[in-house]
This record gives C-alpha cells, sequence and structure tokens, in this order.
C-alpha cells in the first residue's frame, strides 16, 4: 500500500486551522487513510491504491476540510482557455496513440512541493498507469520550450537530446540501453521502429515518453508555469492521471488553462475538470447500509465527501463526482461515501435476525478424531508448509524424482513445489531439534497435494496423517503399535499389515497399511541413510497414512 | 522424639534387653542385625547422645586347625586310654596304638600326657621283659582342657576373661600344645545413656521402612507394618513433555469453535485454484499488480484449469469489461479467457467462499474457513509464503452493512476483544468495506485484526447471488503472534520443540 508523510505545519496551512499531530491522527482513519505513524510534527499514512488524490498533502487536506465540515461539496476547477496547441502525429498510432496535456500557471513551487509533485506522478504511473503500460506523465517548465507542440515518433537514431539527470545529449537508441528508466521501460517501446516523442515548435524534446523527460524542462522549485502531457494507448487511463494530477495543482493554487490537442480526425479541449455525475437510490443505499437516513441528511453526509448532490426525483439524487475521484465505478460505491460522510463511528451494529445452524467440515472432524488419538498417545503436533522442494522430498528420502505439482514462478529455492507426503517434513523437524531432548515423538495431520487431471483445478488435497518417534530405542515394533493403535480406535474394522519394501525404510522393517483392498500408508524404521541425509543420530520409527479413503469408508 | 531409623531402633531395643550394657556382637546377636550394621547404627545414636561406646582391651581364645580334629575325634591321650582299656587295661603302647588308630607322632604326644595325666603306667612286667606294657587300671573324667576344647567347638571363639580359673589355665595349656590360639582384641560396649534410657522406656516401635509402596505390600496388607519413608517433595522432578497439539492449532480451534457457536458452517476448497475464482470472481481485473508474479505463486505443472460453466464465465467476462447489467462502468479493458485459465495457489480463502455462493444459492448461509493461503513474498520475520486466513460469509435477505458490525462486534468480544472500532477502508470486492481495530487491554494498542465488507454487485451479479453477502476476512498468523508473543512469525512454522514444548497448552 503507498504511503504519504504528512507534516503538521504545512498540512494545518492548507487545512486553515491549526492541528496537532495527534489530532490529525485521530481524523485522519475518518476518510479511509490508515496512521502508520504518528511523529512530532507529522504523520505517516497508507491510502488505497483506487484514492491516488490521497498522494499530496493537497489531496488529504481536500479531503480532510469535508469531514471537519471546514468546506463541504463539490471542489470548483476552473479551465481558463489556453491557446496553447498538441499537434498528434498520424504516426503515434502503433505505439502509444492517446496524449492529453494541460497548462497550470502561477504556481508557488518550493523544493518539498516539487518532491512530493515527483512522488504523486510515480503513484500515478504504478496505481493508474500500471507501471506506465497505460498511462504515463511529464511535467515541464512551460518557459523553457516554445509552443505548439508536436506528439510524434523519431528514428531511434536520428533524434539527440539530453534526458533527465544526465549532462550530454544522447540519441533515443543510447537512452533506452543506458538510461536507468530507459532499462526499466524500454519493452513498452523498443519493438516499435519508431519511438514516441513530444517535441517544442523550435524540434527540442520535452520528453520521449514513457521513458523519461528531457533536461530542457526539469521542474525546479523556480518554475512558475508548467505544462503537463500524460500519454499512453489507454485513453481512460490517460485522462484519469491528467484529472488527478491537474487538479491537485489547482488546489496547490494554480491557474489551469486549456490546451488544443489536434488529433487527425478530431480536436480535444484538455484538461476536461468538470464532474462526472452518478445516481443514487436513497432506498438502495438505506437497504445496504441498514440506516433511516432523509434526503436531507443524505445531501450533508455526500457533501462532507466533497460530492456533490441534489434530489432528481422521488428518492433519487443525482451526485456530481469530482474529476480527481476515479474510484467511483458503481452507484455502490456513493454508498459507502454516504456512510463515511456520515461516519462511521455513529453507525450502531446490530445483529441479523436470522437464526442458523453451524457445522464443522467431515475432513476437519477426522483430522481432529486423528489429532486426538495421536496426542493420546503422547505425540507432539508438528505444523509445516505445504510447499517444500525435490531435495527434501525425493533425494534425503532415497525416492525417485516424482511428478509432483510445481510453480512457475518459486520465491526461493526452499519452496520450488507442492508435498506429496508429510514424512520428508517431519523429519527436517527432527533435524532441527537434535538438541533437545529425547525421546522426540511428532506427528503432523494435514494436507498434501496432488496430480489429477480429472478435477477442475487438475490437483487435489487430501488429508495425510504421519508420525516419527525418536529415540536410541524406537524401532519397527513402535511403529506397528500405533499404526495398530490409531487404526484401532478411529473404529476401522478390516485393516491388514502386509510386508513390503521402500527406499526410505530398512528392508525387513517396512509395511503397508491397507483397508479393505486399498492401499491407504507405510510404517517401519527409518533407513540410517535418510537420518545420515537429515543429519538425524537416533533411530527413527514413522508411519504414514491417507485419510482420504478413510472418508468414504465413513460414509 | 529424634528420627531413628530402623536399624538404630533395633539397636536400641536390644541393649534394653541385655542391660543397658553389652558388647557389639551380644547386640548383634540380639537385634538379629550385622556387627558392621550396629556399628553404624551406633556411630548416629553416639552423635544422638543416646548411647555411649566403651572400649575394653581382652584376649580372645580361638581353636586351632589341629585343635578342630582333636575337638572332633578327642585329645591322643584320650584316644590312648580308650583304646587300653578296651583291650583289657593292659597292652603294648604300639598295640594300643593301633587300635586307636594313631601314628607314631601322635602316639609320642598321647603317650607323654597319658602318663603326665597319671591316667596309667608304662612298666616292663619283668627286668628282662622284652617290652614295656602301659597299664591303666580306671576310666578317667573328661579334664578342664577337654572341656575348654568341646566348647570353644561348640561357640567359636571366647573371651578368656569370661572363663573360670580351671578354664582359664587350660587354655595356658592347649596354647601351648598348639590346640588353641590367644589374641588380644578391643571390644566395644554399648551402653544407653540417660537420654537413651528415657527414649527405651518411653517405648520404641520397630517399623520397617519401605521407599516404594509395592502391588505386594497392597495386596497383603503388609503396608500397614511398614513405613513408607519420607520424600523430599520440593525437590524437582525431571521434565516430562506431554503429547500435544500444536500452539497455533490450539489457536484455530478455539476460533473454529467461535464460528461454529455462532451458526457458521466450514468450507474446504481447492488450494490450488484457477485465476478465475482467485481474481476474476471477484471482479479483480487482470491487469491488477496483485496479480503479477511477483506477488502470485502461478504454478509450472499443471499450468492451466477448467473453467465449468461457460455462461458464468461469459457474465464474469462482460462485468469485466464494461459492467454488464450491473450499471458499474466496469474496468473497460478486454477480458481474456486464457488468463482466467491459468492455475495459481490461492491467495486467499474468499476463493472458496465465493466458490461455494455460486453453489448454495438459497439463503440463509453462514459459512467460514480457517484454512491455507499462499503469497509469492520474501520470507522475513513479518511475513510468510503461506499462512492460515480467518474467513466468515453471511448471505441472507435483507442483512446489511450495520449487520456486518453487529456480527464482527461479537466475533471480537468472543474471542476476548471488547472494544471494537470500525473505520472506512478499501477492498477491490467489497463495498461499502471497513477495517476493524480492536483495543488490546494488556498491549494499550489497537490491533488492526479483521478486513470487512459487503460484497460489490459486480461480484454477486455474474453468480446470480440475489441477497446481500457480507464478508469478513484476517489473519491468523497475527493474531497467533499476539496470543503467544511470537516476534517473529517464522517461529510459528519451525516446530522448535523447545518452543513447542514451553508454550503453554491453555491459552488464555
Amino acid at each position: 500500500m503507498p504511503v504519504v508523510t504528512l507534516h503538521q505545519e504545512r498540512f494545518s496551512e492548507l487545512v486553515g486551522r491549526p492541528l496537532t499531530a495527534e489530532e490529525m491522527a485521530k481524523w485522519l482513519p475518518w476518510i479511509g487513510l490508515d496512521v502508520e505513524e504518528v511523529g512530532r510534527d507529522y504523520v505517516r499514512v497508507e491510502y488505497s491504491p483506487n484514492r491516488v488524490d490521497f498522494s499530496s498533502h493537497v489531496g488529504v487536506a481536500r479531503a480532510f476540510k469535508g469531514l471537519m465540515e471546514l468546506e463541504v461539496g463539490l471542489p470548483q476547477y476552473e479551465v481558463k482557455e489556453g491557446d496553447i496547441v498538441v499537434n498528434v502525429d498520424e504516426s503515434i498510432g502503433e505505439v502509444r496513440p492517446y496524449i492529453l496535456g494541460a497548462v497550470v500557471k502561477g504556481l508557488k513551487l518550493d523544493e518539498d512541493v516539487v518532491k512530493e509533485l515527483m512522488e504523486m506522478q510515480e503513484d500515478l504511473h504504478w496505481g493508474v498507469g500500471r507501471n506506465r503500460k497505460k498511462a504515463s506523465i511529464g511535467v515541464h517548465d512551460l518557459n523553457a520550450v516554445e509552443p505548439p507542440f508536436a506528439y510524434t515518433t523519431a528514428d531511434p537514431d536520428a533524434v539527440k537530446f539530453v534526458p533527465l539527470g544526465w549532462a550530454k545529449e544522447a540519441s533515443l537508441r543510447e537512452i533506452l540501453a543506458k538510461h536507468e528508466k530507459g532499462l526499466a521501460f524500454r519493452h513498452l517501446i523498443n519493438w516499435a521502429l519508431r519511438y514516441p516523442l513530444l517535441i517544442d515548435k523550435r524540434n527540442e524534446v520535452l520528453s520521449m515518453p514513457p521513458i523519461v523527460n528531457g533536461e530542457l524542462t526539469r521542474v525546479s522549485p523556480r518554475t512558475k508555469d508548467v505544462f503537463i502531457d500524460v500519454t499512453g494507448p489507454d485513453f481512460n487511463a490517460v485522462t484519469k492521471c491528467l484529472n488527478v494530477f491537474v487538479t491537485a495543482l489547482a488546489d496547490l493554487g494554480g491557474v489551469v488553462e486549456s490546451v488544443v490537442v489536434k488529433y487527425v480526425h478530431q480536436e480535444l479541449i484538455s484538461p476536461d475538470l468538470r464532474p462526472s455525475t452518478v445516481r443514487l437510490r436513497l432506498d438502495y443505499a438505506r437497504r445496504l447500509l441498514g440506516l433511516r437516513i432523509t434526503e436531507r441528511k443524505a445531501v450533508e453526509c455526500l457533501n462532507r465527501c466533497r460530492l456533490g448532490a441534489k434530489a432528481i426525483e422521488g428518492g433519487v439524487l443525482e451526485v456530481s463526482i469530482p474529476a480527481y475521484r476515479i474510484d467511483i465505478l458503481h452507484e455502490v460505491d456513493l454508498v459507502e461515501e454516504l456512510a463515511i460522510g456520515y461516519g462511521y463511528y455513529r453507525l450502531k451494529p446490530k445483529m441479523p435476525a436470522t437464526i442458523t445452524v453451524g457445522e464443522q467440515h467431515p475432513t476437519s472432524k477426522l483430522v481432529n478424531f486423528v489429532r486426538q488419538i495421536m496426542i493420546g498417545l503422547g505425540f507432539t503436533e508438528a505444523m509445516n508448509f505445504t510447499l517444500t522442494n525435490e531435495a527434501i522430498h525425493y533425494a534425503k528420502m532415497r525416492g525417485a524424482r516424482g511428478k509432483p505439482i510445481r510453480l512457475a514462478n518459486p520465491v526461493s529455492s526452499e519452496y520450488s513445489m507442492m508435498r506429496e507426503e508429510l514424512l520428508p517434513s517431519l523429519l527436517k523437524n527432527l533435524a532441527d531439534n537434535v538438541h533437545e531432548s529425547y525421546p522426540q515423538r511428532l506427528f503432523e495431520v494435514s494436507d498434501v497435494l496432488r496430480i489429477e487431471p480429472k478435477a477442475e483445478t487438475r490437483s487435489e488435497r487430501r488429508p495425510h496423517v504421519a508420525g516419527v518417534s525418536a529415540y536410541a530405542n524406537a524401532s519397527y515394533t513402535e511403529a506397528r503399535c500405533i499404526v495398530d493403535s490409531l487404526l484401532n480406535n478411529l473404529g476401522v474394522k478390516r485393516w491388514k499389515i502386509k510386508a513390503t519394501r521402500h527406499p526410505s525404510f530398512i528392508p525387513g522393517r517396512v509395511a503397508s497399511i491397507y483397508i479393505g483392498r486399498k492401499k491407504v500408508g507405510v510404517l517401519g524404521e527409518v533407513h540410517p541413510e535418510v537420518l545420515n541425509n537429515f543429519g538425524i543420530g537416533n533411530p527413527v520409527a514413522a508411519f504414514e497414512m491417507d485419510l482420504e479413503p478413510l472418508m468414504k469408508f465413513k460414509r | 522424639m529424634p528420627h531413628l531409623s530402623v536399624n538404630e531402633r533395633k539397636t536400641l531395643l536390644a541393649l534394653r534387653r541385655l542391660g543397658g550394657r553389652a558388647s557389639v556382637s551380644d547386640v548383634a546377636a540380639t537385634s538379629g542385625l550385622i556387627d558392621a550394621a550396629v556399628m553404624r547404627a551406633t556411630l548416629s545414636l553416639t552423635s544422638k547422645g543416646l548411647v555411649r561406646v566403651h572400649e575394653r582391651g581382652m584376649n580372645v581364645v580361638s581353636i586351632t586347625d589341629e585343635g578342630l580334629s582333636y575337638a572332633k575325634e578327642g585329645l591322643p591321650e584320650r584316644r590312648l586310654l580308650n583304646s587300653l582299656l578296651k583291650l583289657g587295661g593292659e597292652a603294648r603302647p604300639e598295640e594300643a596304638a593301633k587300635h586307636a588308630r594313631l601314628n607314631e607322632g601322635l602316639l609320642q604326644i598321647a603317650l607323654g600326657w597319658l602318663l603326665k595325666k597319671g591316667w596309667a603306667n608304662l612298666y616292663r612286667p619283668e627286668l628282662r621283659h622284652p617290652y614295656h606294657v602301659l597299664s591303666t587300671s580306671r576310666e578317667q573324667p573328661l579334664g578342664e582342657d577337654e572341656r575348654l576344647l568341646s566348647l570353644l567347638s561348640e561357640k567359636g571363639p571366647l573371651t578368656v576373661e569370661s572363663l573360670s580359673e580351671g578354664l582359664r589355665k587350660a587354655v595356658e595349656v592347649l596354647r601351648r600344645r598348639g590346640i588353641v590360639n590367644v589374641k588380644r582384641k578391643v571390644e566395644r560396649e554399648l551402653e544407653l545413656t540417660e537420654e537413651g534410657w528415657r527414649l527405651v522406656r518411653r517405648g520404641i516401635r520397630l517399623i520397617e521402612e519401605v521407599s516404594q509402596l509395592t502391588p505386594e505390600l497392597i495386596a497383603t496388607g503388609r503396608w500397614r507394618d511398614v513405613k513408607l519413608k519420607r520424600f523430599d517433595v520440593l525437590a524437582p522432578g525431571p521434565a516430562l513433555h506431554p503429547g500435544r497439539a500444536h500452539p497455533l492449532q490450539r489457536i484455530i480451534q478455539e476460533i473454529r469453535e467461535v464460528f461454529l457457536e455462532m451458526g457458521f458452517t466450514e468450507v474446504r476448497g481447492p488450494l490450488v485454484e484457477t485465476a478465475f475464482w482467485n481474481f476474476d470472481a471477484l471482479f479483480q481485473p487482470q491487469d491488477h499488480p496483485a496479480r503479477e508474479m511477483q506477488d502470485t505463486f502461478y504454478l509450472a505443472e499443471p499450468s492451466v484449469g477448467e473453467l465449468m460453466d461457460v455462461e458464468r464465465v461469459k457474465r464474469v467476462a462482460k462485468v469485466h469489461e464494461d459492467g454488464w447489467i450491473t450499471g458499474s462502468s466496469g474496468w473497460r479493458y478486454s477480458w481474456d479467457f486464457e488468463e482466467a485459465k491459468r492455475l495459481v495457489l490461492r491467495t486467499h480463502t474468499t476463493a472458496t467462499t465465493i466458490r461455494y455462493l455460486a453453489e448454495h444459492k438459497k439463503p440463509p448461509i453462514r459459512v467460514f474457513s480457517i484454512d491455507r493461503v499462499y503469497r509469492n513474498e520474501k520470507v522475513d520475520y513479518k511475513h510468510l509464503a503461506e499462512f492460515h486466513q480467518i474467513e466468515g460469509i453471511i448471505m441472507d435477505k435483507g442483512v446489511t452493512f450495520r449487520d456486518l458490525l453487529g456480527v464482527m462486534k461479537e466475533f471480537h468480544r468472543k474471542l476476548g476483544l471488547r472494544k471494537v472500532l470500525f473505520r472506512p477502508t478499501y477492498f477491490p470486492y467489497t463495498e461499502p468495506s471497513a477495517q476493524a481495530m480492536a483495543y488490546l487491554e494488556k498491549k494499550r494498542a489497537w490491533l488492526e485484526l479483521c478486513g470487512m465488507g459487503v460484497f460489490r454487485p459486480e461480484v454477486l451479479a455474474p453468480l446470480d447471488v440475489k441477497h446481500p453477502v457480507l464478508a469478513w476476512g484476517a489473519g491468523l498468523e497475527r493474531l497467533a503472534m499476539l496470543k503467544l508473543g511470537v516476534e517473529d512469525v517464522r517461529l510459528l512454522y519451525k516446530n522448535d520443540l523447545r518452543w513447542v514444548r514451553g508454550t503453554p497448552v491453555c491459552l488464555w
């Protein structure tokens, strides 16, 4: 989750009344922010990725003022008609087809604000732009360039400019191959013959979207007027990014001016900061929240969330949504806004009237019986991961490599597959506990996973039980006693033990467990080579049994 | 009364019977103990001031090996005399010796003592008679020396000082003949002190002391006659490790009980899940960051699953693309069927509850699950790649967000968390959503345990669920760490026996 640090002094200034860090921490959660840390003069909050408008002081202050009723209702954003034109070249269509722009003048920036704008830009790149894939933003010092601008493409070797952070100019190809941002984002354009480029009247480069801006238009604390471009293949994402960013600049005191974006077949005036509208049926909201609320009160609540609202017909409100609120998809989102405006803390919890009868899952029932018996036999329960690796599962057990469920993207070599048996992890547990007192008796009753081609998910989980007993006198006899006792106490009738061979056990000291004609498990004395492989210094009696057949057997 | 062992008691009682003063051997004989046991008891009785020890030097006479054979067959002179009498009172010495089966050496000894004791005469009947004749007229009574010999062979060594004067003289005679030995010896005599007398007069019960009560003692009733030894009840015993459930399992069971008591039915679903049920059915757009490789485990083998109900899949696709009939704007992208077929390790148990909802449409429904989920995370003290999620849902006619808050309040109360607040938050598939904050008295801190919300219409409509669905979820490990006082989440799955054995079974 993204995080923003709100400084008490700046925040107070934007809110328009003095606030302590404690007061901020007390009230910020009620607009949906998660307080991470409260400092002497700052509060660090986490915000949801769908509320990118919370990534700046102004954005949070805007919402906060509503909650505190210092300023309610829809924030108004005026866009003055500007005369800057962005010409869109036809060739861009195949690489990164859309561009929108805006001009903001009269800004009073400082180091902190510039830094915050960059962070906001990154949050938008990630949250809305999906890591610049759908949209990316460029902010430029307007006075360093001369309009009109052109959004076009260029031959990777024909154009050179100085990218942000570099002292020398380089070709587009070089930038893609060597610049930090080029390396990070080149996959977005390097498949194209010509790369996207934003240039001014004199062919000076503003940026190479979505990779990097030119050093020429770098924004500094002295910058007063900026030009913003947002490019991308997803027009919806492009619009959202621009709106969130420009409204934040407007709240910083900038004057927004429109630009004309000339596509081949149409002209757009950008930005469009007019609110959108969604209808909210009050009955729907009342039913969902379980709250009897009047029309007038509902309007007040929405206003506190900085939404405009007016009754249009019986029980229906027309809600105006400011351009920066890109998270409203459905009427239901307004129901939540209404609840936030009402105050979650004022919602009285109640209990549903319907009575239901709870029931355990049959597998849990069986597993709990097994657990009870194993504990009664003096065993201590272990809980291991179902994620494991081939070394533990096969090699150390002297077993042949199987065909387990394998991960496509393991996070480490420790986890590369799903366990098919419980015993390997139990032996690992014994190996990890060689310094603890003996006897050590461990069991696990939990799931193993297997490929099952007929299943919808091509796999199945089965409950197993396994136990190990390690100490100087552990032997086959003990394993046999435990298995007998377990099966008898589970009330299983037709079970048999038959001699068998198994690479993990000592020949002549290993047997299979059968229920009816079905082989369900194995018991025996663990092979000394296996003990060596794990580094266990004591003999180990062990068993493992599939419990799934018992589920059927019980029914 | 000081604590007395059985042997000490026996020693005191024997001394009393022997008149208050007696030798160690007498005490041993009377008490039935061996000498060494009496000496050990005496040692501690002396230290308790109950017995005084007197040491006395004396001579002890005992029989030699030669003497032993004389004791059996008689002294040689007695044997010679007896033979002589049988031969008529007169015979040649050689003849008598032959009759007595004495060899030449013994004959000389026998002859010497026979004559010395005056039991017979030796003479030549005539001056020129060729040999001497031995002659006696009567039997002789046993001498003191012979009495001493039989006494010693009967009773063993005796103190010279305890013998009559006649016997004392015989000791000297026999000693010179090499038939007895006399040795100097220190004898210890035990005597009851004043204190000892007081004690024995008060009476001492003689009881055997036993450490282990045996089946035999119980069966025979002999336990009444013995004293069960007192143990050092403060001494610690060796450590004992009972069989037990894993601490985390204890917590799982506790929460299961809460759900069951609240009328919830347990559900269990696949751990390997299609992206469809894990993400798409929950209105998570296919380009959502959570679906990327660095957050979700995808499978190499098997890699794709099956999407069962094609119509349902199409409805989900529509909702993603343009909101279908829900009135939602949708995510406005082109939904990919293949992407939805990919198999993942489920990232939340909601994949299972949503499956359940798709198959069970009749209200009311209350189900829960506490089960494994997976995230492709780097494992550290705060994060695991595999952990447990707690989840509950309610589907019913007319249930509201306030009902959700009520159920959550009760759920927390049952877990011992009485002070709960709900604040707004965001989850991709619920609206409205809330985060519960529970106050922990012990830590004086707020804990964020459960996230909750009402399922979005975009989730419910394609599955044809007609009534509101209230849902909440929480991480089990977070709660477990608090309850168990664990700082590093990895410890929960290390199965470190020191920790497992050291964690109380009963958690409050």
